[in-house]
């Protein structure tokens, strides 16, 4: 036993490192399709959607860029999925500056392009990247085209007709933010505190701890934490939508269920290594002390 | 959405170059670093210039500047700041830092105070008058809060009252710090999903002409 002791304390990490490799790449390759509960932070953001009425305007911001879009990509294409079949009308933004317009353009086209029958600007527009975050959402609570002149390719928001029954965010029945970062809180303190348009936010996991302070005090209608959060939101959309339960049983592409094996395989070996190493750690503490005291 | 087998390539070259630091500091990572920076920061400068100062600034001057005359002192305060680039009149530059510190401490602080101070002080001030599940969370939750501030309150010694006080706030510290932990692993367990997903799927799956 004090050989297995003194193996684990001075393992190579670069072991632990390719063990975490083959325990995520496994799932990839031989998919296991583990069950995912639903918490209520997620019920209450899908209930909440599920009550607005058709023709209803939706804000949706991409605050997020590539490093952490294998959560946010599938919080922010479920919630557009859910938005077009019950007929929202949903305005897209990007405020994250490095890659959140890039991610936003990519997601809408493949949503779109789900949904043949829906027109760009009569029932979804992207309005582009704006640089300044706080002070943006400031001016959108006075004039949205003071902030979004034009959509995302140049067309001024005068030409867009769905944008012509909204003055300013006020009459926005609910902002959706995939956030990481700050920009989420500035939705949260900036429009829904100052303005009083209700927000949905999808965090990153690592950003989710600080959010259910917001979501316990009332200031946030539902959240969605991490890739988890996904996952549980694609499994209400699921049960409710048959057609989207038979996409996304099908599809070829990432979403966050499928991601889903992977956490939960890779959890399950990262508390194993918590075990084996505060054992080793343990045992090595109690030698030494009977070595000193002998 | 297919995606180009040339970017594809690239990506994955890319993707395999960061994650080559896990075995050791090596030239490839270097680029990759290299590069990701160098590519930040040109993407950054044109999605502001042509997202922002283009229909916000430029556009609205050059089509109707009657109307928009006075969007010359937000630009004017821009080109100030670079004024530091030229030692002679680098002073400039300070008068429109000045102001945007200015308003963006202005803005910060009605944020900050109305959005979050407030309702979360609201929310930790509970009623205690019934007796039932709700009253046991509310008291937790108080009691938190209480030792938690105590724990940090640094301008009078502690006694042995508030030292015990600070030690229960420690283990609300020590629980709090272990729930985002967790968050933190499965933030990072999640990137490394997608690049893997990306990897497999997208790269060595296409190449074996695997479906």
């Amino acid at each position: 036993m004090a050989g297995f002791v003194d193996r684990m304390l001075s393992l190579d990490r670069r072991w632990i490192f390719l063990f975490v490799l083959v325990s995520v790449a496994t799932p990839i390759i031989l998919p296991i399709g583990l069950p995912v509960t639903t918490s209520g932070s997620t019920r209450a953001a899908f209930e909440y959607i599920e009550n607005l009425k058709p023709g209803d305007y939706v804000w949706l911001s991409f605050d997020y860029g590539p490093s952490s879009a294998p959560e946010n990509d599938p919080m922010a294409e479920a919630f557009m999925r859910q938005c077009f079949l019950k007929r929202l009308r949903v305005i897209v933004t990007a405020l994250y500056p490095l890659g959140g317009l890039g991610l936003a353009n990519t997601s809408v086209a493949r949503i779109a392009a789900e949904f043949p029958d829906l027109k760009y600007g009569e029932d979804y527009v992207n309005l582009g990247y704006k640089d300044g975050a706080a002070a943006v959402m400031r001016r959108l609570g006075q004039d949205i085209s003071g902030a979004f002149p034009t959509d995302q390719s140049g067309t001024p928001l005068s030409r867009i007709p769905m944008m012509q029954g909204i003055h300013d965010i006020r009459q926005v029945k609910l902002v959706f933010t995939a956030a990481t970062g700050l920009i989420g809180e500035y939705w949260i303190t900036q429009v829904h505190s100052q303005v009083g348009t209700p927000v949905i936010i999808g965090p990153t996991a690592v950003s989710a701890p600080k959010y259910y302070a917001f979501l316990n005090s009332g200031q946030l209608e539902g959240m969605l934490s991490g890739m988890k959060g996904a996952a549980e939101y694609e499994k209400l959309l699921r049960a409710a939508y048959p057609q989207l339960a038979t996409f996304y049983r099908t599809t070829k592409g990432f979403t966050a269920t499928k991601g889903m094996d992977g956490q939960t395989v890779i959890h399950t070996v990262i508390l194993v290594f918590i075990l084996l190493g505060n054992y080793a750690y343990i045992r090595s503490r109690t030698a030494k002390k009977r070595g000193a005291d002998g | 959405m297919s995606l180009d087998p040339l970017g594809v390539w690239i990506a994955a070259f890319l993707t395999l170059a960061c994650l080559s630091f896990l075995y050791k500091d090596n030239p490839f990572f270097r680029f990759a670093e290299s590069l990701f920076a160098g590519i930040s920061l040109g993407y950054y400068i044109g999605i502001v210039l042509n997202q922002t100062l283009m229909p916000n600034l430029i556009e609205p001057m050059r089509t109707d500047f009657a109307l928009n005359w006075d969007l010359v002192v937000p630009g004017l305060l821009g080109f100030m700041l670079y004024m530091r680039f030229v030692p002679k009149v680098g002073w400039v530059s300070r008068y429109a830092l000045a102001i945007y510190v200015t308003y963006y401490i202005g803005l910060d602080f009605t944020r900050r105070i109305h959005g979050e101070v407030l309702p979360l002080m609201g929310r930790t001030m509970l009623p205690l008058t019934r007796l039932d599940a709700h009253t046991l969370v509310s008291a937790t939750f108080i009691v938190g809060v209480f030792s938690v501030l105590v724990y940090f309150f640094f301008s009078k010694e502690q006694g042995p009252v508030t030292r015990r006080v600070s030690r229960v706030g420690i283990w609300f510290l020590m629980i709090s710090f272990g729930a985002a932990f967790g968050f933190t692993v499965m933030g990072r367990v999640a990137l490394l999903i997608g690049r893997l997903n990306f990897l497999i799927l997208s790269w060595i799956y296409p190449t074996l002409g695997i479906s």
